[in-house]
């Protein structure tokens, strides 16, 4: 049951750290994973547009991301997805010409709110990049890192385990903590970077893009990782395999490109619905013609 | 040289022309391989007519060539399915065309049965009408079969209604041969009236196979399994 205090977002969430050093966010970003029940929606994203100074990468996006269920986002080259991806956290916010358009909520509040701390935010929802990209420094301290830098008071040592565990890495690396993250394999940095993301108590895990550097056994311990993380997290994944998006998510949104009236190359989405449907029995010419790759 | 391309959808373009071109293949050959059945079928009809022994041999041989395309095809499915992971209208394709050849294989067996009963009979009584309704049982089932490949070869989408009305007719042919067979059981004795109703089975079952296959073929082209009021799901082949 979802309470007001839990709506207000200022309950602490049981055992966790962030009370320890989150100031109360202004306004509450809403309730913390596990509050609300998984396939509830998190995010509505209504009527969405991207523009990169003049260019107007993504148009009109309106769709629903639920709680704690691994949605794909899929698509050529172009289309958007990662734009939008990067929306989700207000990475966006980083490049200097990005602006965006219409609405996208979070547990229903505005994350684009003039009084929204986009630094809370993207704790709150956390990204995993295409390259793994550990810090330089030991195994232990990228995990340590983000918590330390919040202000986190509590004992490191179960934090760093408790992420490592959850990313499936602990068992590979618990003897050499503080050795160098580059001496990991790419699978294992990039598991260590989803720990990393983990460590700051997220609700969402942004993906964009994780296994396009790992090899194919690598990418399916991470696709395992997912379905151990959609428990705790809410997951939107770019993909560029579309095999990959099939397996693992419950909700695939098939981005495509067109051209505008002024010529322009701009991303929209085609068709977003249940993963089973949409590989089997997709409603759009075009999703069809993109997922059996004959078209034109 | 790259010949790697890329999906873009200004542009257009064909992205697994090698696979389409694979499925094209798959396709033709289930064509051919109905088209086997069929004319094997009318085939066995005329050896019925005319009480023609000497074409049991071709029938028999016929049907082994159904059954290595069979094998054949089966083997080629199976590995499309394995190497490409087709999704969407490819996936219904791949799958529904392994009960497709299931289904004609099948079909090629019944006809074999039929020849069968023939060669055991040493040919069938000479007796008119019931010889002219049978003529025309086979007529008819060699035309709903013939439905079967047609709609294959034009994935025709409305296969699964169209075919199942078509086999009322080989149905109520059936049946009208059947009274006939009672008419003159006594006068042929029992054992001639049971193989001959045996081959009324084994049309009428071959009629069923086409109705299954034109609702697979419904299937592939608009994703939803027609469901006719009378179904034939039943498996066995025998009364």
């Amino acid at each position: 049951m979802v309470t007001e205090a839990d709506r207000m977002g200022n309950e602490p969430r049981e055992g966790s750290r962030e009370t320890k050093h989150s100031p109360p966010l202004r306004p509450s970003l809403g309730p913390a994973a596990g509050a609300t029940s998984a396939g509830s929606v998190m995010f509505e994203v209504d009527a969405l547009n991207v523009y990169y100074g003049d260019f107007h990468a993504v148009y009109d996006i309106t769709l629903d991301v639920r709680e704690r269920e691994i949605t794909a986002f899929i698509g050529p080259s172009g289309c958007g997805k990662s734009t939008m991806l990067r929306c989700f956290n207000r990475m966006n916010d980083l490049i200097e010409t990005a602006r965006v358009e219409g609405q996208l909520t979070y547990h229903g509040t505005d994350l684009y709110a003039p009084n929204v701390d986009p630094v809370e935010v993207r704790r709150r929802i956390g990204m995993v990049f295409q390259k793994p990209n550990p810090f330089p420094k030991s195994i232990y301290d990228n995990i340590a890192f983000g918590p330390k830098i919040t202000g986190f008071k509590g004992n490191m040592d179960e934090l760093v385990e408790d992420a490592l565990t959850r990313a499936a890495l602990w068992e590979e690396v618990k003897d050499k903590l503080q050795e160098s993250a580059f001496a990991l394999s790419g699978g294992q940095q990039q598991r260590l970077c989803i720990a990393r993301a983990i460590a700051t108590s997220p609700d969402v895990l942004l993906m964009d893009e994780p296994c396009s550097a790992l090899d194919p056994i690598a990418t399916l311990r991470i696709e395992e990782l997912m379905q151990e993380l959609k428990e705790d997290y809410t997951i939107i994944i770019v993909t560029h395999n579309m095999q990959q998006a099939a397996r693992v998510s419950e909700r695939t949104a098939f981005f495509n490109v067109r051209l505008n009236e002024r010529g322009q190359r701009t991303g929209h989405l085609v068709e977003y619905s249940e993963t089973g449907r949409l590989f089997t029995n997709p409603t759009e010419q075009a999703t069809e013609d993109y997922i059996t790759g004959r078209f034109g | 040289m790259s010949t790697e391309q890329h999906y873009d959808p200004i542009t257009g373009g064909e992205a697994r022309s090698q696979f389409g071109a694979q499925l094209s293949d798959i396709k033709r050959r289930l064509v051919e391989m109905g088209s086997l059945v069929t004319e094997n079928l009318r085939r066995a009809g005329v050896a019925m007519a005319e009480g023609n022994l000497d074409l049991i041999p071709l029938i028999h041989e016929t049907d082994g060539l159904i059954d290595a395309r069979y094998l054949e095809l089966e083997r080629e499915i199976f590995e499309t399915l394995a190497r490409q992971q087709p999704v969407a209208k490819d996936l219904r394709f791949l799958v529904s065309a392994t009960r497709i050849i299931y289904e004609q294989e099948r079909s090629g067996d019944l006809v074999v049965n039929c020849a069968n009963m023939l060669q055991r009979e040493g040919g069938f009584p000479e007796i008119p009408t019931l010889q002219g309704i049978l003529n025309q049982a086979v007529d008819a089932a060699a035309r709903v079969f013939a439905m079967s490949v047609d709609a294959l070869a034009d994935m025709d989408k409305e296969a699964g209604t169209t075919i199942d009305r078509a086999d009322d007719e080989v149905d109520n042919l059936i049946s009208r041969y059947y009274t006939e067979i009672g008419r003159e059981a006594e006068a042929m004795g029992l054992e001639t009236a049971i193989a001959l109703t045996r081959v009324g089975r084994f049309l009428e079952r071959i009629a069923d196979h086409s109705v299954n296959i034109g609702e697979n073929v419904t299937y592939i082209v608009t994703a939803e399994m027609p469901m006719p009021e009378h179904h034939h799901v039943t498996p066995s082949d025998e009364p």
